[in-house]
């Protein structure tokens, strides 16, 4: 389990990039139909900024704000996200992420409602990566072992 | 004739110059009388902070402040003005400022954003002028032939009170060339530097007062002072 580190200088710096990384990612999520980027490369920097604050500022302080429970949580959300506009298109009688098959229900162009099946799928593969990065570090930082399983044990 | 008209003249200007002091003298005490009140009036503030009597409107605050930035941020790199990403823009702006509100201004006192913003911006042209300077310096003890450095590790405490501030210059003496901070422990910096004149240039501690004049730490209640007396004496005039 890592602690909180004992250096200022590189946890408050950590402590003002956080958010404007985390802002970063969102952008290259939502802008990946138009600039290079989309949902995995958004999820990493999302989850790297996650991890940045989980070396700097330790376990306690990162729980509070997004515990592995919820990182379980999110991975089951992205795929459901994913895997939900799929079988949309086809319950709309087109094939597997056949988005232009949505214009039915978003009540656009055919055109535009790729655009907005695209991004929606992104936001879901955005959601499952970030919270599977998150979790593959914390289970190698810990060895698997939860903070509140060893507290138990002592 | 000629020798009372003078006498009464001096009489007259000594009894002016009488009338005058005590004037001086009762705006005087009014100020202080003032300045005394306000400092109470800060230090009850400072005492309502401390106490977390307003935490909650300092948190609000920070969070629409966190979120005017990162909207900001936003703007400037998405470059699409339309309906559609705009909005992207404020439910991820919002979404980032509800996680990390508490993040970036997790130690600065509530209302001092703009002076300090302001301060800061007004320190960065001092602080180029002195990379330059120190650029020179580093540039003559590498040129000259018989290259006089003397490295030393010097430790000096600080009187600088906040993270941030420390932050602050710690990085602006690492960023002048020939000094490195390479640690705070518990308020105290360790600096190496490259050369005698460049140590003794750091110990002077010209920098660090005018991180804290930045910050408003250490100096900041007499600073309030002056300029409360001198809003004063514009009035009275």
């Amino acid at each position: 389990m890592i602690i909180r580190g004992e250096d200022i200088i590189i946890r408050t710096i950590a402590r003002v990039l956080v958010p404007f990384i985390q802002l970063y990612a969102l952008y290259v999520i939502m802008h990946g139909h138009y600039s290079p980027g989309g949902g995995f490369q958004g999820g990493v920097i999302l989850a790297a900024s996650m991890v940045l604050l989980y070396i700097t500022h330790g376990y306690s302080e990162v729980n509070r704000k997004f515990s592995v429970n919820i990182a379980a949580l999110f991975s089951s959300i992205g795929v459901l996200i994913y895997s939900g506009i799929g079988f949309l298109c086809l319950i709309l009688l087109g094939n597997y992420l056949d988005y232009s098959k949505l214009y039915k229900l978003l009540n656009v162009d055919p055109a535009h409602a790729r655009s907005l099946g695209i991004l929606g799928v992104e936001i879901g593969v955005a959601f499952a990566v970030m919270a599977v990065m998150f979790s593959i570090f914390f289970d190698i930082s810990t060895g698997g072992i939860s903070p509140e399983d060893e507290e138990e044990k002592d | 004739m000629e020798v009372t008209l003078l006498v009464q003249a001096a009489d007259d200007a000594f009894r002016i110059l009488e009338n005058a002091r005590g004037q001086a003298v009762d705006l005087l005490d009014t100020a202080t009388k003032l300045t005394s009140d306000t400092r109470l009036m800060e230090e009850k503030k400072f005492q309502a902070v401390f106490v977390g009597a307003q935490k909650k409107k300092s948190a609000l605050q920070n969070f629409v402040v966190t979120f005017l930035l990162l909207f900001a941020f936003w703007a400037l790199l998405s470059g699409k003005f339309d309906t559609f990403h705009l909005s992207l823009g404020v439910i991820c702006s919002f979404i980032v400022a509800l996680i990390g509100h508490d993040l970036l201004f997790a130690n600065l006192r509530v209302g001092d954003m703009r002076v300090i913003v302001k301060r800061f911006f007004a320190y960065l042209p001092w602080h180029l002028y002195q990379i330059v300077v120190a650029n020179f310096q580093v540039a003559y003890l590498a040129l000259s032939p018989k290259m006089p450095i003397s490295p030393k590790i010097m430790r000096f405490k600080t009187k600088l009170e906040s993270d941030i501030s420390w932050v602050t210059l710690a990085n602006s003496i690492t960023l002048t060339p020939g000094t490195i901070t390479i640690d705070i422990e518990e308020g105290e910096f360790v600096v190496h530097a490259l050369s005698e004149k460049l140590a003794d240039d750091l110990d002077t501690g010209e920098m660090e007062d005018r991180v804290a004049h930045v910050f408003m730490e250490a100096d900041h209640i007499y600073i309030q002072d002056v300029l409360d007396v001198s809003r004063i004496f514009a009035e009275f005039r």
